[in-house]
């Protein structure tokens, strides 16, 4: 990494403890730095327990640090409000889960929609951009189809193409191949690698898949609430 | 834009789940629909008791001669004296010298002459019938004065009313129902007036030549003597001096009417009427005296009495919606839980506390809404089919139905609020992982 690139993550020594104050009193995060560079494809790797999923949802602005500070796109999310986390969340920050998490009775278009919704874009703009998205990954042809009616695979392209809708300075994947069979979670991942080489998106994944990991240009190790590996990936340039 | 998008999304989660939807709103729909019914038939028998009142003459006074009382107490129901007698005293019947002469009720007239407009005095002779070859008309006689004929109030269709001739010479003339024509001249009244029918009453015949024809009109709070038309029992006015005749009765009262000018204060002229009486004629008279009673004060207190009752049944239909409310409550309460994972999915796309609150209460509102244009509708025809039973049909007022969409919707924003916000201040991530 010769030139000085951007960061779009800066997170120094965050802690994250639960239960504050009572006996059960318990350290997840003990101190993690971080650093993302935009554009850049990491994965985030541990086993459970291991406190990566707090620190997704630090990173992801569902959550707050007990300590340390976090700098999001130039945004100090340490210290933002609720109502200013729901902006964080809806403008820089695109979520991808294992489970979907596609909105029930809700065709796909609308499900896409929705960010932009929440980010008061206009119905008619709304529609186009999604329409467009849901080409981008493949889904231009389901777009009036609800999530019953689309296969695992579908769900997670409509789901990712719902990240992509704000155009968010990340995009947080969680297991997203995880409910998925080793075929469409290809497909998952194929999806990803395209919109990190041809759109330029920083990615941040969170898996236990060591395979999944190794695709990634930089592999992080989490255990015990702290950083203990850091490593280039397969895909590092 | 979020507005419409939230109307869209309450709108499919009720189509979604159609039976627990129609459910929640069968207590908002009974409630809605009970207030509508209940005040359009409280809105109806009012305007009939006010229609009644004019045509029955809630002003006029009747004023009669009565036992002197123990004790005269004011009755707190009506706001109106009553006379309190001993049970086991034996009273003394009156004779015709406690009753009212001709003169006295002159005098009586002459004494208000801005307020009494006719004194009405009557003679009943009692129920009788006509007949003629295979013709048959049911009817009852009465006798009457000017002032009873005009206090009877109504509608001479043919003919005209008795002449004084007729009246002082004790004639044997009558007025008759248009039903007696339909049945005894087949309807045809030119040819009734100047004929001669024969009554049968109290067991002798009576001819009478009929100088008018009035028109029947069914007394709303009277029981109808017959379903028939043709059997209806009508009156056969006569004059007041041929019915004393009949009866052979001396020509004094034992109780009269006064009409009132439209000017007149009922209350002040009942008392008035009462002290001229019993301070001047009877005011040595030891067992009888004069009581005065009009129907205005208790026309006005029964209708004061139904608006209590339709508020009070109004009420409980209140509660009706009350628990109606509460069951929209429930219902969005296991709405929101189920929903949990789309509550924590939308946060995590962007969605503020306030967009999720507004998104509840709205969804809430929009059950209530409805339900409430279904109440409104069954309430609607519910008001008019027991206004048809009950007496006049009316509609629904304007004034109920906007009550009633109003009421709906602040029980849509009122039991909403509270699900809405317990669902705006969930935790994203808790949500999240909800299963």
């Amino acid at each position: 990494m010769g030139e000085e690139k951007k960061k779009i993550i800066e997170m120094r020594d965050i802690v994250k403890r639960f239960y504050i104050g009572t006996p059960n009193e318990l350290e997840v995060l003990c101190g993690i730095d971080l650093d993302v560079y935009e554009g850049e494809f990491l994965a985030i790797v541990g086993a459970s327990g291991s406190g990566k999923s707090t620190l997704m949802n630090i990173i992801g602005s569902l959550d707050r640090a007990t300590e340390g500070s976090y700098i999001l796109d130039g945004i100090d999310v340490s210290k933002a409000k609720d109502e200013e986390l729901s902006g964080i969340r809806n403008k820089k920050i695109g979520f991808v889960f294992q489970t979907y998490n596609l909105i029930a009775k809700t065709n796909a278009i609308k499900n896409v929609e929705m960010p932009l919704m929440y980010g008061g874009v206009a119905q008619k703009q709304r529609n186009q951009r999604a329409k467009e998205l849901l080409e981008l990954v493949g889904m231009g042809d389901r777009i009036h189809h609800l999530p019953e009616e689309l296969s695992g695979g579908q769900k997670q392209r409509v789901a990712i193409a719902r990240a992509m809708a704000n155009d968010p300075a990340i995009i947080l994947a969680d297991e997203p191949t995880g409910a998925l069979d080793s075929k469409t979670g290809r497909i998952v991942m194929d999806l990803f690698h395209k919109l990190h080489e041809e759109q330029g998106k920083t990615i941040v994944l969170i898996t236990h898949s060591p395979e999944l990991a190794e695709e990634c240009q930089r592999i992080i190790t989490i255990k015990d609430g702290l950083i203990v590996g850091e490593r280039e990936g397969g895909a590092a340039v | 834009m979020m507005l419409m998008e939230n109307l869209r999304l309450a709108l499919s989660s009720i189509k979604s789940n159609k039976m627990r939807s129609l459910l929640t709103m069968l207590g908002i729909i009974i409630g809605i629909a009970s207030v509508i019914a209940i005040m359009t038939v409280g809105n109806s028998l009012s305007a009939e008791l006010t229609e009644s009142m004019s045509s029955l003459g809630a002003k006029d006074l009747n004023i009669s001669v009565v036992n002197r009382p123990v004790d005269i107490e004011t009755d707190d129901l009506f706001g109106d004296v009553v006379y309190v007698y001993d049970e086991d005293v034996e009273y003394k019947r009156p004779t015709d010298d406690d009753y009212f002469t001709t003169e006295i009720l002159e005098e009586y007239s002459n004494a208000f002459p801005d307020d009494v407009v006719a004194i009405s005095v009557n003679e009943q002779v009692g129920n009788g019938e006509t007949k003629q070859d295979n013709k048959h008309a049911n009817l009852s006689v009465i006798g009457g004065n000017y002032g009873f004929l005009f206090s009877q109030r109504f509608k001479l269709l043919q003919g005209r009313y008795f002449t004084d001739g007729e009246m002082s010479e004790a004639s044997k003339v009558c007025i008759v129902s248009d039903i007696v024509v339909e049945n005894m001249f087949d309807g045809d009244m030119d040819k009734a007036i100047g004929s001669a029918i024969n009554v049968a009453v109290n067991g002798k015949e009576y001819t009478f030549y009929i100088t008018g024809v009035y028109e029947y009109e069914q007394d709303t709070f009277a029981f109808t003597n017959s379903d028939k038309r043709k059997d209806i029992n009508t009156i056969v006015y006569i004059p007041i001096r041929t019915a004393k005749a009949i009866t052979h009765s001396s020509s004094v009262y034992q109780y009269f009417s006064v009409i009132l000018s439209m000017e007149s204060d009922v209350d002040a002229m009942t008392e008035n009427t009462r002290k001229f009486f019993n301070d001047g004629y009877y005011a040595y008279n030891e067992d009888f005296c004069v009581d005065v009673y009009s129907m205005a004060g208790m026309m006005e207190s029964l209708n004061e009495m139904m608006g209590t009752l339709t508020l009070g049944i109004s009420v409980i239909a209140g509660i009706a919606l009350l628990v109606g409310g509460i069951g929209v409550m429930n219902i969005m309460m296991v709405s929101i839980t189920e929903r949990t994972r789309e509550i924590g999915t939308r946060k995590a796309l962007g969605a503020t506390n306030a967009s999720i609150r507004a998104q509840f209460i709205i969804e809430a509102i929009v059950i209530c809404i409805i339900g409430g244009i279904i109440g409104m509708a069954l309430g609607i025809g519910l008001g008019m089919i027991l206004t048809k039973v009950v007496g006049t049909p009316a509609k629904a007022s304007l004034s109920s139905v906007l009550i009633s969409i109003g009421f709906s919707t602040a029980i849509g924003v009122f039991f909403g609020y509270y699900p809405a916000n317990k669902a705006a201040k969930l935790d994203p991530i808790v949500a999240l992982r909800y299963e």
